[in-house]
């Protein structure tokens, strides 16, 4: 197997024929592709154990029960966002979709709400999360359709797409938190308790949070792997022009995928309101650009086309991890902006690296 | 003339690519005030030498002399400065700039602080565009200008650099009859100025209306040089095409059972002018033409790529609406890119693109059988002696031909009824070539039906049951077994000759 592989390694590389490579250098290529190929997860264990030895806080229950939590939102994001990325597109949307998603879902479910004439609520939880999760798809529907069928770039229509809901949050929301002191006090009105327990309960001692981000990457996963979804998204990322010609149906392949990215977006925003017992219309602000970081160090080529699901787990969990360990080791807020930045750079510039190492040869 | 020195002597210039030598002790020499046309097959080695020249390739060994002086090392700059422009065949001037801005793209006219002189650009290139007897507005976008004013541009932006020696790439393929001779009028008056000037062309006609010397050159040699006065264009084929055709097209004779594909009245704009045809099972249908023909347009605008084309489609007798090559591929078409890199997805494995065209067709939630997959896959490459067999390998680390038979595979995968070939040989060596075609005739004896675009004479000629020349969008002659090179071009380019 190892011989196989460095075999195709140096072939890919148009070096020559394998036989006549010294078997030092053959070693030699097998051990640098191993190192680039699996660098997301090597960085990742690289990190952990550092933080491990390092600090007494990081390897405790308790800190990585929270850390599963604090990374589970940029996870469940960064899985819509692979999805996206690799059709070749961006979502610059997922984190005011998060926002829209969580706040009338909230105020549906805490707030009496006039409507014309009907006045509804405050709603059963299970209607209020039907309802969450629709307005995602929907939002996510609306940023494929505006992009396919109005011919806009991915990044200027869902920046557009973003700025427009989160003002319809502020809308519906007054510009308050939900619930607020105001709504609390008078209406009685809190948010349902199936709603906290999905971002601060647990099953066993693991968060769900947690859990709800393995499930969703797991989804990623497959979708992926084994539908004829995945597989177009691949084409189509990796050669939109051939796609086309072996009969994909572009568009629709685009707009399912940033449906499925706004549903995971109303997934997060429903899990992040529950672990903050609120929500408001400007939650998850700036989690759109952790989840492409989060993607990119996961190596999913932001071209489209190259990379997974898996992946963007490593890479949100390497944020998550990050930042958390900067806390314990008590590096500055202004620090851990600059180290995180750095981070991100850096590795999407080992990653060219590695491309046009790698790729050369055609 | 042959009493001056020449502007440009090229002596024993050789080149060689992996597996390939593609040019083999070439001399080639041109005098100021000469034009001298270069012609030879598709992969005769033309272009590497005008590459070579303009600076764009390092040769291998051979001598370059220009006005007598031998130049060692050439780089695209250096060749600039040598006087040497090339006017390539795909333009590369900048749409959206006006035509003065392109012919000074990259020396522009400065002022003392170092700004665009606007005034002094628009004064040399009304200058250098009147000169040349052009009547084109400098303050013209380009992308206003017509094909042949944009040629002429570019030869004006050539020019400004000082160019002597001039290359010219098939710069009539693009242009009507009239916008050529426009082209002709300025090479004229360029040829007056003393600037010589190389003429590649497939179009063998220009030889006489433009040329003082003709070279051939074949399989990366030169054949010979002649005065065009002393050359006959039966000469100059038999020069071009030379060897002889052996078990190269491995053609098996197919049963022709009926009508698989029957088309009416097809037009696109003015690039396709109202073509009637059929083709039946079991029938290789080929199609012929010089570049720009409108094969190319044929091709996409049956499979549904040209939504501006207009006509009726009928298979096996029905009439079929076909918008796209989603419904193409439904209804059983096939579709073999020109550009392999059109057709394949670089990054994917083999499998995956060997079922591409099937799995497009699934509705999206579909799971995907990878197994079984990755088993029809396994034969195919093995069927098909997809080098090297490895299912895993990223179709972009295999080489021309083995993703040329990757593309045939998906076709064969998904049995498809009719399948539509544009240049399937581009670009391919000899061997694959072979294998390419035995598995057209295999295809074929399974009752398919084939469409074979192709600007390869002996190929067309070997493979196809009948053979369609096109010129100008229109069908201009149709032939049986036992046509010639010489009728193809003659009919793809004989009323040019006469006119």
């Amino acid at each position: 197997m190892a011989e196989k592989r460095a075999g195709r390694l140096a072939a890919d590389q148009g070096t020559g024929p394998t036989a006549a490579m010294p078997r030092t250098r053959r070693a030699w290529l097998l051990l640098r592709q191993m190192l680039l190929r699996g660098a997301p997860l090597i960085a990742l264990v690289l990190l952990s154990s550092y933080l491990s030895f390092s600090t007494p806080h990081f390897l405790t229950e308790s800190n990585l029960v929270n850390v599963s939590r604090q990374t589970s939102v940029t996870a469940i994001l960064a899985i819509g966002q692979t999805l996206v990325i690799l059709s070749g597109g961006i979502d610059l949307s997922v984190g005011a979709v998060a926002a829209l998603a969580a706040s009338v879902s909230a105020v549906l479910m805490t707030q009496q709400v006039r409507l014309g004439a009907a006045v509804i609520g405050p709603l059963h939880f299970y209607l209020g999360l039907a309802i969450a999760l629709a307005l995602g798809c929907l939002a996510g529907m609306l940023n494929g359709v505006i992009i396919t069928k109005g011919r806009i770039p991915d990044f200027i229509a869902t920046m557009g797409t973003s700025t427009a809901l989160r003002g319809v949050s502020l809308l519906v929301t007054g510009g308050l938190p939900v619930p607020s002191h105001l709504t609390a006090t008078e209406l009685k009105g809190y948010l349902p308790e199936p709603m906290l327990w999905l971002g601060a309960g647990e099953i066993l001692g693991v968060p769900v949070a947690g859990l709800i981000a393995l499930a969703i990457v797991l989804l990623g996963w497959f979708i992926l792997r084994y539908t004829a979804l995945g597989r177009s998204v691949y084409a189509v990322g990796g050669n939109r022009e051939a796609a086309r010609v072996s009969g994909v149906n572009v568009d629709r392949i685009k707009i399912a995928v940033y449906t499925l990215s706004g549903l995971m977006a109303a997934v997060a925003g429903l899990v992040l309101a529950g672990r903050l017992n609120s929500a408001n219309a400007l939650m998850a602000d700036g989690e759109e650009l952790r989840s492409i970081a989060a993607v990119v160090i996961g190596g999913t080529n932001l071209v489209g086309g190259e990379g997974g699901a898996a992946g963007s787990l490593i890479g949100a969990l390497t944020m998550g991890i990050l930042g958390n360990g900067l806390n314990l080791l008590n590096v500055s807020a202004f620090w851990q902006r600059v180290i995180q930045g750095l981070v991100i750079i850096s590795v999407v510039l080992l990653d060219q690296w590695r491309r046009r190492r790698f790729s050369a040869a055609s | 003339m042959g009493e001056r020195q020449p502007i440009l002597r090229m002596e024993g210039i050789d080149k060689r690519f992996p597996g390939v030598h593609a040019l083999d002790h070439v001399d080639f020499d041109l005098y100021a005030g000469e034009v001298h046309v270069l012609l030879g097959e598709n992969g005769a080695g033309k272009s590497t030498l005008m590459k070579i020249l303009s600076g764009s390739l390092p040769r291998d060994g051979g001598r370059i002399f220009i006005c007598g002086q031998e130049i060692d090392e050439l780089t695209p700059e250096r060749a600039t400065a040598l006087g040497i422009g090339m006017v390539y065949q795909e333009l590369s001037l900048a749409p959206n700039l006006s035509a003065a801005e392109n012919i000074f793209l990259g020396h522009v006219p400065r002022n003392r602080l170092g700004l665009v002189d606007w005034r002094a650009m628009r004064a040399r290139a009304s200058e250098s565009l009147a000169s040349l007897g052009l009547d084109i507005d400098p303050d013209a976008p380009v992308r206003q200008l017509d094909v042949a004013a944009q040629q002429l541009t570019e030869i004006a932006r050539v020019l400004s650099k000082g160019a002597r020696i001039l290359l010219l790439d098939e710069p009539t393929s693009a242009l009507s009859e009239a916008e050529r001779d426009r082209l002709f009028v300025l090479i004229r008056r360029l040829q007056a100025q003393g600037v010589g000037v190389i003429y590649i062309s497939h179009r063998l006609a220009e030889v006489w209306m433009i040329g003082q010397r003709v070279t051939v050159m074949r399989d990366g040699k030169v054949v010979g040089t002649l005065a065009t006065e002393q050359a006959s264009e039966d000469g100059l084929i038999q020069m071009m095409v030379g060897r002889q055709l052996g078990q190269r097209f491995p053609k098996h004779p197919a049963r022709l059972g009926q009508t698989a594909l029957r088309v009416e009245d097809l037009s696109l704009g003015n690039r396709l002018h109202n073509l009637s045809f059929e083709v039946r099972e079991g029938e290789i249908l080929g199609i012929f033409g010089l570049m720009g023909a409108g094969q190319a347009e044929l091709a996409r605008a049956i499979f549904g790529l040209e939504p501006e084309a207009s006509g009726r489609v009928f298979l096996y007798g029905q009439r079929v609406h076909i918008d796209g090559p989603t419904t193409a591929i439904r209804h059983g078409l096939g579709f073999l890119t020109r550009d392999r890199r059109q057709g394949l997805v670089p990054a994917l494995p083999i499998p995956p693109n060997i079922t591409l065209a099937d799995v497009s067709q699934f509705p999206i939630a579909k799971l995907l059988d990878l197994r079984s997959e990755a088993r029809a896959a396994a034969r195919l490459v093995d069927d098909l002696r997809i080098h090297p067999p490895l299912l895993n390998r990223r179709v972009m680390f295999l080489s021309g031909g083995n993703q040329q038979k990757v593309v045939l595979a998906r076709w064969l995968y998904s049995h498809s009824k009719v399948l539509i070939f544009d240049e399937p040989t581009r670009g391919i060596d000899v061997g694959a070539k072979t294998e390419v075609f035995d598995l057209m005739s295999r295809l074929t004896q399974q009752g398919a039906a084939i469409i074979m675009i192709s600007s390869e004479m002996p190929e067309i000629l070997a493979m196809a049951d009948r053979i369609l020349v096109m010129r100008d969008g229109r069908f201009t002659a149709e032939y049986g077994p036992g046509a010639t090179q010489e009728d193809l071009l003659r009919s793809a380019s004989q009323a040019e000759r006469r006119s």
